[in-house]
C-alpha cells in the first residue's frame, strides 16, 4: 500500500471502510433492507399471498371468537395465523402494518433533525438573546409531558379539518401524527447541535471566513453544518427507531393510527392483552418490531463507531 | 443478546404450541324470560329472608375493581357498581326479591308492601313503614327520614341520581326550579307528604303507575337531617342497611362492617352473612380476573367486578374447573344500532339494514358468546311480559339476499359515527364490512370515546346510524319503549329517542299503555315493540350484553341480578 | 453562584407559567365536557347548562386561568357543589371524581414515586456498572456482552417486556404476586412484592442508555491528558478509575439520569398503564379522557414542576461533581 492511496482517503471513505469490516453493524443493514423491501412491495406481497389486509375470515374463529386450530390459527393459507375477534390474516397486516410504522418513523425523523439542526445551529452561532430565547423553548418543550399532550390534541385536530360526516383519510393521521413527533421530538437535536456549535464557533476557520466577510448564510450552512454531519447521521439514525416506538406507544394509547389501517403500533396494543390465551398473536408482531428496532440500533451503534473512532471499540 | 430473544420466543412457543383450539366452552342460557309479580300480600315483604343453602355467618368478601364507585350518596347513585353497592348499606322504600334466574318479585323494603295506589288511579300513593327499622346509629327511620331523603333529592348539587320522583312530584322536568330544596329544607316538596311516623305519602298531577318500581331505587332511602354533609356523604353515607362503613380511602379500598341495629326481622331480602365487605380498587378487568383465577389469600373469597375480559374468555370457559365460580347471565343492557329516522327516511333502507346484519361475526368480534347475546326484539328477555319474535330473518350471518332485493340496486350511502376506543372502532370495521356485502357504501367516522352519547343525542345530529345501549331502571317496557320511541320527547340536545322517530298513532298508544296497571302493561308493551320493528324499524337490534363474572373457590351465594346485570351480595357468603 | 440561581429559577417560573397556559388552552381545545358525562340518562340540557355555569366553565377563560392559579396560592372558595372552601394549594375540585384535586393526589403521588425511585437506582447501578465494565475491558467478550444486553434493552417496548414478564412470572412460574400497590410503611414486602416487575421492566429499557453513554465517557475521559498524568505520577489503577475518571464521566450521566427520572416522575403512563397501577400518568391520561379540567391541570403542573427542578439540580450537581464547570 503506497503513501499516496492512503492520502487520498477522505473522512467519509474512511469511516465507510469501518463500517463495512463491522459485521453486526452489516447484518444489521440487511436486515433494514430487506423489513425495507417488504413494506414497500406490500401490494406485490399481497397478490402473491392471495389475501387482503382488510378481509375477515371469521368462520374460522370459535364461538368465543378465537382462531380455531393451533397456535391460533396458523396454516398453510395463513402463515401467522388469524385475528381473534374480527378475524383478519395476521401476516399480510403486518406486512402493510410495517409500511405505515417504517413511513411514520422516517418522516418524523427527518422532519425533526431538519428543524433540530436548524435551530441548533442558529443558537449555537449566534448566542446571546436569540440563543436564550430558543433554549427556553427547547426547555418548555421538555417539560411538557409529551404523552398527555398527544392525547389531548390528536383526537382534536381531525375534528377541526373534516366535516362531520367525511372520512378522516388515513394520510391525514400520518401527517398529525408526524406533526405532533415534530412539535417534540426536535429538542434534542438541537441541543445537541447547539452544544457542538458552541465549540467550532471560535475555531479558526470560522473566524478566517468571518474575516473575510461571509455572510451569515454562509457561515452556519457552509462551514457549520459539513463539520457537523457525523453527530445529526448518528441521531437521525437512532431517531428512527425511537419514532418506530413512539408510535406504538402512542397506539398504546388509543391515539395512533386507527382501525382499519394495518399499523404496527395498534397491532401489538390489540395483541398484548391476548397474551394468555393467543401468544401466537403477540408473538409475531412484537418480535418483529423488536428485531426492527433493534437492527436500527444496531446500525445506529456501528455508524457512530464508524464515525467517531475514538468512542469506538 | 441474541439468546435472550431465543429464550422468549422459545418460552412462547412452548406455551402456544401444545394447546388446539376448538369450539367448546361453557354456554349462556339465553333465552330465559323473566317472569315477575308485585306482591301485595304484606307477608311477602316481611323479613328474615329465606335461609341460603350451605350458607355460613363469617369471613370477608373481597370486590375488585378498577375505578372508584362514582357515588356513594344514595340520592346520588346510579351506575351499576353503584346500584349493587348501596343495597349494603342502605334500605329503599321497595326492593326486588329476585332469584337470580329471572324470577322477580316486587316487594316492600321498609314499607310493609310495593306502595298502596290510594284511589286506583296511579295519582295517590300511599308506603307505610315497618317497625323496628333502625339506622346505624340505633334511632328508628320513620316516614320524616324517608320523606327527607327524597327532598334532598330535589338539591342541585347532588347530581347524578335518577329525576324520576322529582319530576313526577313538581310535574316538570325543571323540578329544582319548581322547588328550592336550600331554601325549604324544614319542609317537603309538593306533592309529597308524612301523614303520621309510618307514613309516606305521594300525590301526583297525573298518573304514575310505575312509582313502586321508582322506588325500589337507592335514592329512596332514609337519612336523618343533621347527618346530611351536603356532597361530603358522597364518601361517607350514613347507613339504613346491615352494614355501615368502617373505613374509607377514595379510591383506593372501602370497608364495610356489620351495622348492629340492622334487624334481619324487618329485610325480605339482605342476608348479610360475611363479616366484611371491602372493594378493593385499582385492579383492572385482566388483573382482577387474574388474581381471582390465581385464587390465593384474600382473593380466593374475592369478586373480580369488571368481570372477564373478551382476552380472557376462552382460558376461563374452556377450562371445566372454573365453572362453578363463574356467574354467567344475559343483562337487561340492550344493544341497537340505531338509525337516525330524520336522515334515513326509506323504510325499505331500515329494513334492508335489518337482514342485512350479521349478529354471529359481531359477536365474535366482540369476543363471543359470554360478552354478547343475539337479539332481535327491541326490548332485551329480561322484560317483564317479554316476547321473542324476528321481524326481519336475517339468520345467523345476515340475509344479503334478501337486503338486496329490498334496496332494488340501489347504493345508499350512510355514515356510522363511533367512539374511538378499540372496542368501538372494531365494532364499526365491522359493521362496514357487513352492510357494504349487501350493497350499502358505508362511511365510518370516528368522534371521542367521551361525547359520542352526547353527540348522538343532538336532535341535528349529521350521523346516519351509531350504535347505542339502553339499560331499563327497572324491567317494564314502561321504562324502554316510550323513552326510546316517544316522539313528543325529542329536545335539541340530550335525547333518549336517538332514532328521533316521531309518530301520532304509536304516541297514543303509548299513553293508553302507561295509564294501566303495571301488571296489566307487560303483555301490551310485548305486542307494541314488534309493532314498532315490523311497521317503522327504527333500529336494528343486535345484543344484549352478557354478563360473565368469576369469582374464588370461597366465596358463594354471588348471583347475577336480573334486573341490572351485575353481581348481587344479597345471598353472598365467604365458605368457611 | 447566588446569581446563577435566581436566573436559573425566573426562567423555571416563566416555564411553568407557560406550560400551566398552554395546558389551559388545550383543555379547551377538547371536545370533551365533564357535565354531559354525569348523566348517561334522562339528561335535561337546561339544568346542564346550569351546572356548567355553577362550576363556572361559562366564565370568560382568563378568569378561570386566573381564579385558579390564584386557588394554588390563597386558597378560593368553589361553592357548595365543589366542597366548598379549598384551600392552599389548591389545585381544585375534580367534578369527575367527586373530590379535591390535592387528595387525588396523595393518593396517586406515592404510587409513581414507589415506581420510579427504586427503578431510577437499579437503572443507574445497573447501566453505569455495564458501561464501566465494558469500557474497562474495552474489546473483550465481556465488553460485547455488555452493551449487547443494553442494546437488547433499548430495542424492547415496555408495554411487551411488561407482559411477558407478567406471562413468565405471575401467571407462569406464580412466583409474584399480580402488580399492585401497598403503602411502603404498611407492608414493606407487600410493596416491594407488588411493584418488582414494574421496577426491572423500565430498569432493563433505561439501563441501555446509561450503559452506552457511560461507556463511551469513560473511554473518553481515560484517554484524556490529567488520567495519563495521573496514572504517570504514580497513582494506582483503582484511585485513577474510581476518583478521577468517574468523577469526569459521571457528570452528562447525571444530567440525562435527572431529565430521566424528572420525566418519569412527571407520569409512567405506559408503565402504570402496562402493570394496572394506578399512578400520576394514568390519572392524567384518565382526566384528558373525561375532559377533567382541574385534574389536567395539576397533573401537567406537577409533572412540568418535576423536570424543571430535575433540571436546577442537575445544573447544581454539574458544579459540585466537575471542577470544570464554573457557574456564570
Amino acid at each position: 500500500m503506497s503513501t499516496t492511496e492512503l492520502a487520498s482517503r477522505s473522512p467519509g471513505r474512511l469511516a465507510w471502510m469501518r463500517l463495512r469490516r463491522n459485521r453486526v453493524a452489516m447484518i444489521s443493514a440487511y436486515t433494514l433492507i430487506v423489513f425495507g423491501m417488504l413494506a414497500v412491495g406490500a401490494p406485490l406481497i399481497e397478490m402473491l399471498y392471495g389475501i387482503g389486509p382488510q378481509q375477515q375470515f371469521q368462520h374460522k374463529l370459535n364461538s368465543f371468537g378465537m382462531p380455531l386450530g393451533y397456535a391460533g390459527g396458523i396454516s398453510g393459507e395463513h402463515w401467522f395465523g388469524l385475528e381473534p375477534g374480527l378475524g383478519r390474516d395476521i401476516f399480510i397486516r403486518m406486512i402493510y402494518g410495517m409500511r405505515t410504522s417504517l413511513f411514520i418513523a422516517l418522516a418524523a425523523a427527518i422532519v425533526t433533525t431538519v428543524i433540530g439542526v436548524v435551530l441548533g445551529i442558529v443558537a449555537g452561532y449566534l448566542g446571546g438573546k436569540i440563543d436564550a430565547v430558543i433554549s427556553w423553548i427547547i426547555d418548555l418543550a421538555l417539560a411538557m409531558p409529551f404523552l398527555i399532550f398527544a392525547l389531548a390534541v390528536v383526537p382534536t385536530i381531525a375534528l377541526r379539518f373534516y366535516g362531520p360526516r367525511e372520512e378522516v383519510p388515513t394520510s391525514f393521521r400520518v401527517a398529525v401524527l408526524i406533526l405532533v413527533f415534530a412539535v417534540f421530538g426536535w429538542t434534542g437535536t438541537a441541543r445537541l447541535v447547539r452544544g457542538q456549535v458552541i465549540s467550532l464557533r471560535e475555531r479558526e476557520f470560522i473566524e478566517a471566513a468571518r474575516a473575510c466577510g461571509a455572510g451569515l448564510g454562509h457561515i452556519l450552512f457552509r462551514e457549520l453544518l459539513p463539520n457537523l454531519w457525523a453527530p445529526i447521521l448518528v441521531t437521525f439514525s437512532l431517531a428512527v427507531p425511537s419514532y418506530v416506538t413512539g408510535e406504538a406507544a402512542l397506539s398504546f394509547l388509543g391515539i395512533g393510527i386507527t382501525e382499519p389501517t394495518p399499523d404496527f403500533g395498534a397491532m401489538i396494543f390489540r395483541s398484548l392483552s391476548y397474551l394468555q390465551t393467543d401468544p401466537a398473536y403477540v408473538f409475531f408482531p412484537g418480535v418483529t418490531i423488536c428485531a426492527l428496532v433493534l437492527a436500527f440500533n444496531l446500525f445506529g451503534d456501528g455508524l457512530r463507531d464508524a464515525l467517531d473512532p475514538k468512542s469506538g471499540a | 443478546m441474541y439468546a435472550r430473544i431465543a429464550g422468549v420466543v422459545m418460552l412462547l412457543a412452548a406455551v402456544t404450541a401444545c394447546t388446539k383450539t376448538t369450539n367448546e366452552g361453557n354456554n349462556v342460557d339465553t333465552n330465559r324470560v323473566t317472569t315477575g309479580v308485585i306482591a301485595m300480600d304484606p307477608k311477602d315483604s316481611r323479613g328474615p329472608a329465606p335461609e341460603v343453602p350451605g350458607a355460613t355467618k363469617g369471613g370477608t368478601l373481597t370486590i375488585l375493581r378498577l375505578t372508584k364507585i362514582s357515588h356513594m350518596d344514595p340520592q346520588r347513585v346510579y351506575s351499576f357498581a353503584g346500584l349493587m353497592n348501596a343495597s349494603l348499606y342502605a334500605r329503599y322504600l321497595t326492593t326486588w326479591k329476585d332469584d337470580g334466574k329471572g324470577n322477580l318479585t316486587l316487594v316492600g323494603d321498609l314499607a310493609e308492601t310495593p306502595g298502596k295506589n290510594v284511589n286506583g288511579d296511579c295519582k295517590v300513593w300511599e308506603f307505610k313503614l315497618k317497625s323496628g327499622l333502625k339506622f346505624e346509629d340505633g334511632r328508628p327511620i320513620t316516614s320524616k327520614e324517608v320523606a327527607y331523603g327524597i327532598a334532598r333529592s330535589f338539591d342541585p348539587d347532588l347530581t347524578g341520581g335518577p329525576t324520576y320522583v322529582q319530576e313526577w312530584l313538581a310535574d316538570d322536568p325543571q323540578y329544582d326550579t319548581k322547588w328550592d330544596f336550600k331554601a325549604n329544607k324544614n319542609s317537603l316538596p309538593p306533592g309529597l307528604s308524612t301523614p303520621d311516623a309510618s307514613t309516606v305519602r305521594f300525590e301526583f298531577k297525573k298518573a304514575r303507575c310505575d312509582l313502586p318500581f321508582a322506588v325500589s331505587l337507592p335514592a329512596s332511602a332514609p337519612l336523618p337531617p343533621d347527618k346530611d354533609t351536603g356532597v361530603n356523604l358522597d364518601n361517607m353515607p350514613f347507613s339504613s342497611g346491615p352494614y355501615k362503613i368502617a373505613k374509607h380511602t377514595v379510591g383506593v379500598e372501602l370497608v364495610f362492617e356489620r351495622n348492629p341495629h340492622w334487624d334481619p326481622a324487618t329485610d325480605p331480602v339482605r342476608h348479610a352473612y360475611p363479616d366484611k365487605f371491602v372493594w378493593s380498587f385499582g385492579a383492572d378487568a385482566e388483573a382482577g380476573a387474574n388474581r381471582v383465577i390465581a385464587d390465593s389469600g384474600p382473593d380466593a373469597s374475592a369478586l373480580a367486578w369488571n368481570g372477564v375480559p373478551a382476552s380472557l374468555v376462552s382460558k376461563v370457559a374452556g377450562n371445566a374447573d372454573y365453572w362453578p365460580r363463574t356467574l354467567i347471565s344475559p343483562t337487561p343492557s340492550a344493544n341497537r344500532l340505531t338509525i337516525n329516522t330524520q336522515r334515513v327516511k326509506d323504510l325499505a333502507v331500515r329494513q334492508a339494514l335489518n337482514y342485512a346484519i350479521d349478529r354471529d361475526g359481531l359477536i365474535k368480534t366482540l369476543g363471543g358468546a359470554t360478552v354478547a347475546a343475539p337479539m332481535t326484539t327491541l326490548m332485551p328477555p329480561s322484560t317483564l311480559g317479554f316476547q321473542s319474535y324476528d321481524a326481519y330473518p336475517a339468520g345467523k350471518n345476515g340475509n344479503i339476499e334478501e337486503a338486496k332485493k329490498l334496496l332494488a340496486g340501489k347504493t345508499p350511502e350512510l355514515v356510522l359515527a363511533h367512539g374511538d376506543s378499540k372496542t368501538s372502532t372494531e365494532i364499526a370495521t365491522q359493521l362496514k364490512s357487513n352492510f357494504e356485502k349487501a350493497g350499502f357504501k358505508i362511511t365510518t367516522k370516528a368522534v371521542p370515546q367521551d361525547s359520542t352519547l352526547d353527540e348522538t343525542k343532538k336532535k341535528d345530529n349529521p350521523w346516519d346510524l351509531y350504535m347505542d345501549s339502553w339499560a331499563a331502571d327497572w324491567p317494564s317496557g314502561a321504562s324502554i319503549l316510550p323513552v326510546l320511541f316517544d316522539g313528543r320527547t325529542i329536545r335539541a340536545e340530550g335525547n333518549t329517542n336517538s332514532s328521533y322517530f316521531n309518530d301520532d298513532a304509536l304516541n297514543k298508544e303509548f299513553d293508553r299503555i302507561l295509564q294501566l296497571d303495571p301488571v296489566a302493561q307487560a303483555p301490551e308493551w310485548a305486542k307494541l315493540d314488534q309493532r314498532i320493528m315490523k311497521e317503522h324499524a327504527p333500529a336494528v337490534p343486535l345484543y344484549a350484553d352478557v354478563a360473565y363474572f368469576l369469582h374464588g373457590s370461597k366465596a358463594g351465594g354471588l348471583y347475577v341480578s336480573s334486573v341490572f346485570g351485575y353481581p348481587a351480595f344479597t345471598n353472598a357468603y365467604v365458605k368457611s | 453562584m447566588l446569581r446563577f440561581i435566581v436566573k436559573r429559577l425566573l426562567s423555571a417560573v416563566l416555564t411553568l407559567v407557560a406550560v400551566s397556559i398552554v395546558s389551559f388552552l388545550m383543555f379547551f381545545a377538547l371536545p370533551r365536557d365533564p357535565v354531559s358525562g354525569m348523566c348517561p340518562k334522562n339528561c335535561n340540557p337546561e339544568r346542564l347548562e346550569r351546572v356548567r355555569q355553577e362550576l363556572g366553565l361559562r366564565d370568560p377563560k382568563h378568569e378561570q386561568y386566573l381564579a385558579y392559579m390564584k386557588g394554588i396560592f390563597t386558597g378560593r372558595d368553589l361553592g357548595s357543589s365543589q366542597g366548598g372552601r379549598c384551600d392552599a394549594p389548591c389545585l381544585g375540585y375534580s367534578y369527575v371524581n367527586s373530590e379535591a384535586v390535592t387528595d387525588t393526589f396523595s393518593r396517586v403521588l406515592p404510587v409513581t414515586l414507589s415506581i420510579v425511585i427504586p427503578a431510577a437506582i437499579i437503572w443507574l447501578v445497573l447501566g453505569v456498572g455495564l458501561g464501566m465494565i465494558s469500557a474497562l475491558r474495552k474489546g473483550t467478550v465481556l465488553d460485547r456482552a455488555a452493551i449487547g444486553f443494553a442494546l437488547t434493552g433499548a430495542s424492547m417496548q415496555l408495554y411487551f417486556v411488561g407482559a411477558v414478564l407478567q406471562l413468565v412470572f405471575i401467571y407462569t412460574l406464580k412466583i409474584l404476586p399480580v402488580p399492585h400497590y401497598t403503602p411502603l410503611l404498611q407492608n414493606p414486602l407487600d410493596w416491594a412484592g407488588g411493584l418488582v416487575l414494574a421496577w426491572f421492566a423500565l430498569a432493563f429499557l433505561f439501563s441501555a442508555i446509561y450503559a452506552r453513554l457511560s461507556r463511551a465517557q469513560m473511554l473518553e475521559t481515560l484517554s484524556e491528558d490529567f488520567i495519563r498524568t495521573a496514572r504517570a505520577k504514580g497513582l494506582s489503577k483503582g484511585r485513577v478509575y474510581g476518583r478521577h475518571a468517574l468523577r469526569a464521566a459521571i457528570t452528562p450521566i447525571v444530567t440525562i439520569a435527572g431529565l430521566d427520572v424528572g420525566g418519569a416522575l412527571g407520569g409512567t403512563v405506559i408503565t402504570e398503564t402496562t402493570f394496572g397501577l394506578q399512578g400520576l400518568g394514568r390519572t392524567a391520561v384518565d382526566a384528558v379522557r373525561s375532559g377533567d379540567l382541574p385534574t389536567i391541570m395539576a397533573t401537567v403542573l406537577v409533572s412540568a414542576a418535576f423536570i424543571v427542578v430535575a433540571n436546577i439540580i442537575v445544573d447544581l450537581l454539574y458544579a459540585l461533581i466537575d471542577p470544570r464547570v464554573r457557574l456564570r
